[in-house]
């Protein structure tokens, strides 16, 4: 495993993401720095935390404890309200190496409007990758999660299981080698979660960084290598 | 009554000309507003900046401006003694359809700034996590967004398709040039003379009918 650092905080302090996500867009971001108006109170807060290349590292807390607020931060579409949260030494905010690097899966993932392979190429030809490579890697993914049959599955006629399957592997088909993922087996029934669980597998094995949150102790006992409780915004330990 | 419909049905050349007319000019004046609405729409919809709700209040303000309001600021652009007389617009078609894009163009800004506003804030994450660069995430926005867009140029084209101030004041109201349906209707209406008006009324009233039936089968389509 590597163990280069990827993100480090200091004295992080951020505010709620909404579920779904327009607090943590630039949207809030620029009423809370640009106006002037009252912050909300900070949701998560950390004195210092480390991640490194390859850790798969499980977050787990109750509902409310700050785990998609931190998975948003990492990804760079939260920006801190105090202290650092840096990605190779950059701001995460303002890092082009994770932007290209990660993806961010939501928890309820949103299906752009069109068929799944539309979603599944889009992950990589928005990475710039040629046709050819995009088509190639978007059936490889789609496979491994046991969608081989869906490509011209229109997104509205998906479960939210499927969904967050799809979304899955446009992440994967993206080429990322961070997978920033909120709860990927919330909507899975056992059998997608097996497929979900395996296709994790491979890329931990294949030496890829996943931060994921979850509520499933089974999951994080069997993916993480790493796993933090979170509680009321501030970790409680490892 | 009788006679409206016979005037249409016999093809005549002045009615269906004066309706042709019309629609060319608001097909062309829809466009013009167009390009630049759409760009600030999105601006004012998909990002946030200081300033910004004053913007769409002034934006909002514009919509209901009564059209002669809009013929007179135009007027004082496009006449001879305006900052844009060189141009010779007034009363030609030209003028119209400057005059018209102006009238459609806070139409277009708003209707996508409104849509815009709408989409799931998960699909501006998603795009951004995903990689897409600026360009990508625009005509990734347009696309997603393009019922509202459709809607937009709709509502659009068939409001200044009835307005009748900025015609009459930029157009004079000049036979084989710049009458439009409205135009005509008020002047026959002067006249006394109701069977054209009454015709064109009858067009103008499909034209609406069209436009709200696209738009209600945009929305079922979305649903």
């Amino acid at each position: 495993m590597k163990t280069e650092g990827l993100w480090s905080c200091r004295d992080l302090e951020l505010r709620y993401a909404a579920r779904g996500g327009r607090a943590g867009g630039a949207r809030g971001r620029g009423r809370a720095a640009g106006h002037g108006r009252p912050l909300p109170p900070a949701a998560f807060l950390a004195e210092a935390f480390d991640i490194g290349e390859g850790e798969c590292l499980a977050l787990v807390g109750p509902n409310g404890s700050g785990k998609t607020t931190f998975l948003k931060a990492l990804n760079g579409l939260l920006a801190p309200r105090a202290g650092s949260l840096l990605f190779l030494g950059e701001p995460v905010t303002a890092s082009a190496e994770l932007r290209r690097r990660s993806v961010y899966l939501h928890q309820s993932p949103y299906i752009l409007a069109g068929s799944v392979s539309y979603n599944v190429l889009y992950g990589a030809r928005a990475r710039g990758l040629g046709s050819a490579e995009a088509q190639v890697r978007a059936r490889a993914a789609l496979a491994l999660l046991g969608l081989g049959d869906f490509g011209h599955r229109h997104s509205r006629a998906l479960s939210g299981g499927e969904a967050q399957r799809v979304a899955l592997a446009r992440a994967l088909a993206s080429g990322a080698d961070i997978l920033l993922l909120d709860e990927p087996t919330a909507s899975a029934d056992s059998a997608s979660a097996n497929l979900v669980l395996a296709a994790l597998r491979a890329r931990r094995d294949a030496g890829d960084t996943i931060v994921f949150s979850t509520h499933d102790p089974d999951l994080a006992e069997a993916l993480a290598t790493r796993t933090i409780r979170l509680r009321d915004g501030r970790i409680q330990g490892e | 009554m009788k006679e409206a419909f016979l005037l249409l049905a016999s093809g005549d050349a002045e009615t269906w000309a004066t309706v042709l007319r019309s629609l060319r000019f608001s097909f062309l004046s829809t466009l013009f507003a167009l390009v630049p609405g759409i760009p600030a729409g999105v601006a004012l919809g998909d990002r946030d900046f200081r300033g910004r709700r004053g913007l769409i209040a002034v934006v909002n303000a514009l919509m209901a401006l009564p059209t002669v309001v809009i013929g007179l600021f135009v007027y004082s652009l496009i006449s001879r003694s305006g900052p844009l007389g060189f141009m010779s617009l007034m009363y030609e078609p030209g003028g119209v359809i400057f005059g018209q894009a102006f009238l459609a163009f806070p139409i277009v800004v708003s209707t996508t700034q409104a849509g815009l506003s709408k989409l799931d804030p998960r699909f501006r994450e998603t795009i951004v996590t995903l990689g897409a660069g600026p360009w990508r995430r625009l005509v990734s926005t347009l696309f997603e967004a393009r019922a509202v867009l459709v809607a937009a140029v709709v509502a659009t084209f068939g409001r200044v398709t009835g307005e009748v101030g900025v015609s009459m004041m930029l157009g004079g109201n000049i036979r084989g040039t710049t009458r439009t349906m409205t135009t005509t209707i008020a002047l026959d209406y002067n006249k006394g003379e109701f069977d054209r008006a009454v015709s064109l009324g009858l067009v103008l009233l499909v034209i609406a009918l069209v436009v709200n039936l696209a738009l209600h089968a945009l929305a079922a389509h979305e649903d």
